[in-house]
């Protein structure tokens, strides 16, 4: 046991001492999550704001007075009359306006005599904000024609709403948003645990290579198991570090940014409780390792940096495969679900920061990430046994 | 004391394309026989690709015989790898130093796992240092430092545990003259000190100043093995390297 602590010691001060995994595992991670944060609340505050300050650029043809008037309200509307139908897409095009809308030559006259109308709007479905605010004053319009009309029916706007919907919450705040936050956060640990473990896997055995110490490491009186095991537990420290770093920034963000909605704040900080981020950290231990065996399995034969990258890169897409269906709607943490790598974190994640885990399935989960850790390092030690690899 | 017989040692490797593949077996060694006696320096001479790298990687317990045995301080390699390992300092022509680490590190590293103790381990150290030179960088990172500063620090940690047997593969390839020369002081040292040394290389003239005994390995198999002083005895050629090219291609 000495031994594989001054190989693990040895490994992670050769490591700590690389800027490119000091940037990589910790730095990058640390600092990830409240950047995205804090980038996400101040850029959609921005391009809310700079939105609502743009001038709406309206066409109308045939529009009623009050339509007009109710547009002219808001100053920075826009209005270029039109006196018939033309061609509004080259003028949506080419920015003259950004919306028409055209009523009928006998809108008035529908209107008064109690008849639906159509009223035509042109608008690019792409420009998601534009039709949002027109949208608005479109609906402001409408209601006030069918209050109108209501008024003049001399009917009670009561009578046409048979039941209005009240909605009693029996699912936890917590249980809400950790169902669908909960999908993500895993989606960021896993990957910066797969960026951690791949740099430290690809340095400590094709890194070796490279710089032709392991024949040396080979030529100490220490077995290659032990040997393994120390490179093996460092990778998987290297891939576990960036994930609790990611989780210390993400009770940091939560802590320190502001504009980030009250009762999200209140349930994530609900949810990042004691017991489940040790439940979680619980997870990732097995699931590190597990990572760093299939690594260090994959790259054992490669000479260059560039080639183990290549070998073990497109097992990105097994991981990120789980990890999408862990987030689409319908599939559960099952027992069977439980016992597939990356998915069973993607689902457990989800269950564990809504409250919703059961005992059983986390141990099942646990116990199947253990088995896959061992399957993961017994792989990996035939192929660094295999002399025809390891002395390439 | 070296004792090797028939030794050999066969890679295994598929090529082909598609589903067609074909097993190639190719033995890199083939059933070699030599001794190293303790107080003589052995040579093993050979052209490039001849097996003299996996013969001695077999003998370090770098990678193990296909067949034959190899009895190292007492030791078969097969029956104790480790503690084979204990009594060997293997050294190369390329250093094979952690680069991130410094001669201090690198040392108790190498010390701790041939578990010297605290005292002993002090000890040698501070004795190689002084002897080698390496104080004044003993704090420096490997990757800052010369070939030469680098070699010595090399030939530090080969010999941190006082082995019994000394092996050098190559040990001055793409070295200077003069961090050639402190290798070939280590070798005449480690003789007078009564190791077992075993030495492989292409250079004559190194063979010419160090060795007692050698043997000639030509794809994979001995061609000679006697004493230095029977082969120069022997020899039809002008000088050694014109007889070393001669029983290779005679071979």
């Amino acid at each position: 046991m000495n031994e594989l602590f001054i190989i693990i010691k040895k490994e992670l001060t050769e490591l700590l001492r690389d800027k490119k995994t000091i940037i990589n595992s910790i730095v990058l991670p640390m600092l990830l999550l409240p950047i995205l944060m804090f980038g996400f609340v101040k850029v959609m505050g921005m391009i809310q704001k700079n939105n609502e300050a743009k001038p709406l650029k309206i066409g109308m043809v045939n529009a009623p007075t009050e339509f007009v008037q109710l547009v002219k309200s808001d100053t920075l509307n826009i209005i270029t009359n039109y006196d018939e139908s033309i061609d509004f897409k080259t003028l949506i095009d080419d920015e003259t306006i950004q919306t028409a809308v055209v009523f009928p030559n006998n809108f008035s006259t529908q209107m008064d005599s109690l008849q639906s109308s159509v009223v035509e709007i042109h608008r690019n479905g792409s420009k998601e904000s534009v039709n949002n605010r027109f949208s608005k004053i479109l609906e402001t319009y409408g209601n006030s024609l069918e209050d109108k009309r209501l008024t003049q029916l001399s009917i009670s706007k009561e009578k046409l709403i048979p039941f209005h919907k009240s909605y009693v919450e029996v699912g936890e705040q917590k249980e809400i948003i950790g169902k669908s936050v909960g999908g993500f956060i895993p989606y960021i640990f896993i990957l910066t645990m797969w960026g951690g473990c791949l740099l430290a896997g690809i340095d400590l055995v094709t890194g070796e290579k490279e710089r032709k110490t392991i024949e040396t490491t080979l030529s100490l009186p220490v077995s290659k198991f032990k040997v393994l095991m120390g490179k093996t537990v460092v990778a998987s420290l290297l891939g576990f570090i960036p994930a609790l770093l990611n989780l210390i920034g993400l009770i940091l963000g939560l802590k320190f940014i502001d504009d980030i909605p009250d009762d999200f704040k209140l349930a994530l900080n609900e949810m990042l409780n004691f017991q489940s981020i040790t439940m979680i950290l619980l997870l990732l231990i097995p699931f590190s390792l597990f990572l760093a065996g299939l690594i260090i399995a994959l790259v054992a034969g490669a000479t260059t940096f560039k080639e183990a990258q290549s070998k073990a890169g497109p097992i990105m897409i097994v991981i990120i495969i789980p990890l999408v269906m862990a987030l689409m709607p319908g599939i559960e943490f099952t027992w069977t679900t439980a016992l597939i790598p990356v998915l069973n974190i993607g689902l457990g994640v989800k269950e564990i920061m809504a409250g919703t885990i059961d005992m059983g399935m986390y141990i099942a989960m646990l116990v199947s990430l253990i088995a896959f850790a061992v399957a993961a390092i017994y792989f990996s030690y035939r192929k660094f046994s295999d002399e025809n690899a390891i002395l390439k | 004391m070296i004792q090797i017989n028939s030794l050999t040692k066969s890679f295994t490797s598929k090529t082909g394309k598609g589903f067609k593949k074909e097993t190639v077996t190719v033995n890199a060694v083939n059933e070699v026989s030599f001794e190293c006696k303790p107080g003589r320096i052995f040579s093993l001479l050979g052209p490039n690709g001849a097996g003299k790298t996996t013969t001695l990687r077999m003998i370090a317990g770098i990678i193990n015989p296909t067949s034959g045995s190899a009895i190292v301080d007492g030791i078969d390699i097969s029956q104790g790898n480790d503690e084979v390992k204990k009594r060997i300092g293997f050294l190369t022509g390329s250093t094979g130093l952690y680069e991130r680490l410094n001669p201090d590190e690198t040392l108790d590293f190498f010390g701790k796992l041939y578990k010297l103790s605290p005292a002993e381990l002090s000890e040698r150290k501070e004795y190689l240092f002084e002897k080698l030179g390496i104080n004044e960088f003993r704090k420096k990172r490997m990757g800052q430092m010369s070939t030469g500063m680098k070699q010595k620090v090399s030939i530090a940690r080969t010999l941190i545990h006082d082995p019994e047997v000394l092996i050098f593969d190559e040990p001055t390839s793409g070295l200077d003259v003069i961090t050639a020369d402190s290798i070939i002081d280590l070798i005449r040292e480690s003789k007078a000190n009564n190791k077992t040394v075993i030495f492989s290389s292409h250079i004559m003239s190194e063979v010419d100043l160090l060795c007692d005994d050698l043997a000639i390995i030509n794809n994979g198999s001995i061609i000679y093995n006697d004493t230095f002083d029977h082969f120069k005895r022997d020899m039809k050629a002008d000088n050694l390297t014109q007889e070393f090219i001669n029983r290779v291609k005679e071979a």
